[in-house]
């Protein structure tokens, strides 16, 4: 039933999407934790292990910082993980090619999480309001509750997000389908090896470390070596 | 009156719901003020206490690993003042105005910049592998480290106060954060050749052309430092794979022929 596989995505994307910000921060809202978990839940859990995969490294260099709000890789592995099992099922179709396909959709389309959790963001300055006004009328309780309506916020931007994402990739994915398949057999491998590398190439790029580059290369070229050598 | 234990674990609870109101204005004023409030409640007399909370509502921002230590040390302050209203106070707001943005730093660099991806880059060998146990492997082995800054710290907070300060310092956690960052560094580099001879070796090419993966990695890493948007990049990269993996394809119809 495609419907329950996508109500259940949604009930992950909102736990995850809270992880994120809102809650515990425990990571499950890491694309490799967040997309084997959808998978798994939807019975296909190889598939979201490589969609996790794929996506982890991409965006890590992006920190939480302040008020900054990084690209919302959670939705976009988890909307993927969702549009690779659904879409899979209806196309009768699969492999690396389906999932790659499908990322490439979702990634675009994730930026639009940017905008809702910002939008969350803002929303909730009124709870600050509406606790000054509780606590000035002697409601502790009525004030302690504006701080958890802020979990409606952030559970509202993680699905809209993950419906954005979804809504987008089941409609354009079936049309791409047919004409990319094909072609994109003699490059998937290569793009699928290429995304973690960019992913960690940007954070070498970023990260604040210094002989970074010297680090990086002496531990690939000897892990390499020691590969190919013993 | 000291607090409970029951008390103390109370608001250590709250406090994983510290960014449940995150907001431009406050960022996690409310949820710091939601954290505290039992604990508030136990020490002062129920006339006091919405007094004390609109102290808590303003503005606060830390790292969300390093609050516990932040809320231990307060409460302290707090249980020192509501035992002796007339005595000398060192102000509470200023203490965590003082303390919440170098820990904020301390907190950004070692875990969002340091350990996530020393632990994302460990978990990745194994789902390269596919084992399926990844995701629970990056949980534990990301968790154990930010769990026991979470317990620990809030303990020793709550048990030295002010003196809090010099824990922190006397562990030297900027440090921490440059060799978590270094490990990182390493641990990707090992993931990347990892990545790249594993491939090599299903596609059936010579070993000694991975070597040069390291070029483009670096350009693309010099690239991004320019502020090049990571979307941008990807797209860039397939586009280009998939053009040169077409024409490959053609060239090898063409030479079949």
């Amino acid at each position: 039933m495609i419907s329950v596989d996508l109500l259940l995505g949604a009930l992950i994307a909102t736990i995850c999407g809270l992880d994120r910000v809102a809650i515990l921060q425990f990571m499950l809202s890491r694309p490799i934790v967040a997309a084997p978990l959808v998978a798994l839940v939807l019975g296909e859990p190889v598939v979201g292990l490589q969609v996790g995969l794929l996506v982890e490294l991409l965006w890590l260099a992006r920190l939480p910082v302040g008020a900054a709000v990084p690209p919302d890789d959670t939705q976009v592995a988890i909307a993927s993980s969702v549009m690779v099992i659904v879409s899979g099922r209806f196309l009768n179709a699969g492999g690396i090619e389906l999932i790659l396909i499908c990322l490439l959709v979702a990634l675009p389309l994730g930026k639009v999480g940017q905008y809702f959790e910002h939008y969350a963001r803002q929303y909730n300055v009124r709870l600050s309001k509406q606790v000054e006004l509780a606590l000035e009328n002697g409601s502790i309780r009525a004030a302690e509750w504006q701080h958890l309506r802020g979990l409606i916020s952030f559970s509202l931007a993680a699905i809209a997000t993950y419906a954005v994402i979804l809504a987008g990739g089941l409609t354009l994915v079936p049309l791409i389908w047919p004409l990319l398949q094909g072609p994109l057999s003699y490059s998937s491998d290569w793009v699928a090896l290429a995304m973690p590398l960019i992913g960690i190439a940007v954070i070498l790029g970023t990260i604040n470390v210094s002989r970074a580059i010297t680090l990086f290369c002496a531990s690939f070229g000897m892990a390499f070596l020691l590969m190919w050598l013993v | 009156m000291a607090l409970s234990w029951k008390t103390r674990l109370h608001i250590w609870l709250r406090l994983l719901l510290l960014q449940a109101s995150w907001n431009f204005e406050r960022l996690q004023g409310l949820g710091f003020f939601y954290a505290l409030l039992p604990g508030l409640k136990k020490l002062y007399p129920k006339e006091d206490v919405l007094a004390v909370s609109q102290r808590h509502v303003g503005y606060f921002n830390t790292h969300p690993y390093l609050a516990p230590l932040v809320a231990g040390a307060v409460l302290k302050l707090e249980e020192e003042r509501a035992l002796d209203s007339t005595g000398e106070h060192i102000e509470i707001d200023e203490f965590k105005e003082m303390v919440a943005a170098p820990y904020a730093a301390i907190g950004d660099a070692l875990f969002w910049g340091g350990l996530r991806p020393l632990v994302a880059g460990i978990s990745l060998f194994f789902a390269v592998k596919g084992i399926l146990w990844a995701p629970v492997i990056f949980i534990l082995l990301y968790n154990l480290v930010p769990m026991w800054f979470r317990i620990g710290f809030f303990v020793r907070g709550y048990r030295q106060g002010l003196k809090s300060i010099e824990f922190v310092q006397k562990h030297c956690l900027p440090d921490w954060a440059i060799h978590t960052k270094e490990a990182a560094v390493v641990v990707l580099g090992g993931l990347s050749a990892f990545m790249v001879f594993s491939h090599l070796n299903q596609q059936h090419l010579p070993n000694w052309l991975g070597l040069l993966t390291l070029f483009p990695m670096i350009l693309l890493g010099l690239v991004a430092r320019k502020g090049i948007s990571t979307l941008l990049l990807i797209f860039l990269t397939a586009i280009s794979i998939f053009l040169v993996g077409l024409f490959w394809a053609d060239l090898a119809n063409w030479l079949a022929l």
